[in-house]
């Protein structure tokens, strides 16, 4: 491009020809990385590749090295770090106020955060002051040869997919839903390089403060081959459904009012809000097939459904189900898992 | 801070989303013929509001942003005992994303000197989540999301909250002004009173406001200064389910074993 067609770029056209390199927001807790940052790392290194761009991973925290280079052994070139004891634990205003910064420096073009509470509590803080496209809780994603990213979402429970473009404004951004990308493996002997960034915020810049964090261990849901999910139909007595579950080898799961109820832990919730799964077999227990709950798991192997209306939307969505109450149907089948498995073995 | 906080909170309508139907045919959305309903998540930031003047006094105003009829959503809120209500409305605004409408509802909060803004944790139309932290993004000010409670300290001038985050809580305190996204389910609406229902329906009228009120540049707000464009629409073909119904656990065990799950 000759200098004068330069000159009649605005600014921010100016940045959206400049735009380069594919970021991913590495969202760690106390050095613990969730698994969604590496599922994007992957996915990332598709979409730079595709461009032939830098995959860059953005590592924030409170002595992260080990973090950054696992990033690197898991597909980025570059990692890039802003160590600081500000940042631990995550608060919205620090970590937009430095991803801001880094971002205004350093121009990328694409920027991929998982579509955690922490992603979808700061990307915003980082989209708004740079006057970025943002996308929420994307499901597909793809890139255009000139590097525009397309980004799908699921729109009304699953049904549509819309994609979603930005074409005159940098970065594209994007929340991205966990589970739905495999996560690549480390490689030890991959070489990268790893940057250190000025740390532009001070505890005496904050507006928030955490005065107290407790974090549980959370179940994994999004690997399970089985689940034996649980609504509101439980009415609290979980115990028939966990007995399922280990008769079939299978997680526990909920719909989100199982979880609101405090029935079941948030980590285990499917849908919208919750986690995606797509486990060979998924029993929903009492659920009634809302379309927040169907879109965490639409995209399961075998459906069963057991519940006592026969007009429940998830017998639509169902392959196989019952009319009846789960109190009684749920032991019989246990019962009938149990004697199964006996008969096969004996086969044996 | 004796005579309390500003409370503002915005709320949405939005199709009902349990009478929006997919066209067999064409595989598209029918929103049209869906009636308009207050974002079911907007009715706990209504209570979340509530709550906090039933303790450190103040008053509540409800703000929406769209067309005239959407003020139907501020009757309810006033019914739920909300001291006031306005309707933000422009033709620019028209085709605004998150961008735009998190600007917009940022100097709405700013004109009503807001000390703390609610809104639900994401509206069941759109689903961003995104327009609570733009707000503050906006403002220059602390958020607070995924909120399961709340616990006011006006003699701090600080709100502190109960946050749900991945695999467990944390307590938060944020310096006000503050923007709060309220977590769906996690408390009682109140039930609208008869009186309050009576006045909201027959007496109230809702304020209205304007870009220039706001002195917004109409440039900076609508399609145009939305950075995000929807490209496209696919359908997705649902997966085909058998839809197969049995009487009894047997029967539902002997089709499972012929299946690959139990191989
Ligand atoms: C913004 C937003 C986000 C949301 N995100 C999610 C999400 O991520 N995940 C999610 O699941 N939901 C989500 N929801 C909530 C969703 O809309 C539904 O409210 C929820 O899924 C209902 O859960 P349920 O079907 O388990 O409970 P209910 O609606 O209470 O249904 C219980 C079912 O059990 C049946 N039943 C009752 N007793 C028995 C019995 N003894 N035997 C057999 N059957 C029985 C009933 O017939 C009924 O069908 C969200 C909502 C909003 C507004």
């Amino acid at each position: 491009m000759s200098d004068e067609a330069e000159q009649e770029l605005t600014e921010e056209e100016q940045r959206v020809a400049d735009a380069e390199d594919v970021w991913v927001f590495i969202e760690e807790h106390a050095g613990d990385v969730m698994n969604v940052s590496w599922e994007l790392l992957a996915e990332g290194r598709k979409l730079a590749d595709k461009i032939d761009q830098k995959l860059v991973a953005v590592v924030i925290g409170e002595d992260v090295d080990d973090v950054a280079e696992e990033a690197i052994q898991r597909g980025a070139d570059l990692a890039l770090v802003a160590d600081d004891p500000v940042f631990e634990p995550y608060r919205a205003d620090p970590y937009g106020t430095q991803f801001r910064h880094m971002v205004e420096e350093k121009n990328p073009s694409i920027v991929l955060i998982g579509g955690t509470h922490t992603g979808r509590d700061f990307a915003g803080r980082v989209a708004v002051p740079t006057w970025a496209g943002l996308t929420a809780d994307v499901t597909v994603l793809d890139v255009e040869e000139d590097g525009l990213l397309l980004a799908k979402r699921p729109a009304f429970g699953g049904n549509v997919l819309a994609t979603i473009v930005c074409e005159d404004h940098r970065p594209q951004m994007a929340t991205v839903r966990a589970g739905v990308f495999e996560a690549a493996e480390p490689d030890p002997d991959r070489d990268g390089e790893i940057e250190h960034v000025e740390v532009v915020v001070g505890e005496d810049d904050t507006i928030s403060e955490v005065l107290e964090r407790e974090i549980g261990d959370t179940a994994d849901i999004t690997d399970a081959d089985r689940i034996v999910a649980v609504g509101g139909g439980i009415e609290g007595d979980v115990g028939p459904a966990v007995e399922l579950a280990e008769a079939l080898d299978a997680e526990l799961a909920a719909s989100r009012k199982a979880v609101d109820e405090g029935w079941v832990e948030a980590s285990r919730q499917v849908g919208q809000t919750g986690k995606t799964v797509r486990p060979e077999l998924y029993v929903a227990l009492g659920i009634s097939g809302a379309i927040q709950h169907l879109e965490g798991m639409k995209d399961s192997g075998v459906v069963v459904a057991i519940n006592d209306d026969p007009n429940a939307a998830i017998f639509e969505h169902a392959d196989y189900g019952i009319v009846g109450d789960i109190f009684e149907i749920v032991p019989e089948l246990v019962e009938a898992i149990e004697s199964g498995a006996e008969l096969t073995e004996v086969a044996q | 801070m004796s005579d309390g906080w500003t409370i503002v909170v915005g709320v949405k309508q939005v199709p009902d989303s349990d009478e929006v139907t997919i066209d067999p045919d064409t595989g598209r959305l029918d929103r049209a013929n869906a009636p308009a309903v207050l974002n079911s998540p907007d009715r706990n930031a209504l209570e979340a509001a509530l709550a906090l003047r039933d303790e450190v006094g103040g008053k509540v105003i409800a703000i929406t942003m769209g067309p005239p009829n959407a003020a139907a959503v501020l009757e309810e809120a006033v019914a739920m005992g909300c001291d006031d209500a306005a309707l933000i409305t422009d033709r620019a605004f028209a085709g605004s994303d998150t961008w735009p409408t998190s600007y917009t509802l940022a100097e709405a909060v700013k004109y009503f000197d807001a000390d703390v803004v609610v809104c639900g944790e994401e509206t069941t139309d759109s689903s961003t989540g995104q327009v609570p932290p733009g707000i503050a993004a906006h403002n220059d000010w602390a958020q607070l999301t995924y909120v399961e409670d709340l616990e006011p300290r006006p003699e701090e001038n600080r709100l502190v909250a109960v946050r749900d985050v991945e695999g467990g809580h944390e307590r938060v305190a944020a310096d006000l002004p503050v923007v709060v996204a309220f977590a769906f389910g996690e408390n009682v609406p109140r039930p609208a009173g008869l009186h309050r229902k009576i006045y909201a329906e027959n007496e109230f009228e809702p304020m209205e406001i304007t870009a220039e009120d706001l002195g917004i540049d109409p440039d900076e707000v609508g399609l145009d200064a939305s950075p995000t464009q929807v490209g496209g629409m696919d359908t997705v073909s649902p997966v085909d389910r058998k839809e197969q119904k049995f009487e009894t656990a047997e029967e539902l065990f002997e089709a499972l074993a012929e299946t690959e799950v139990f191989s």
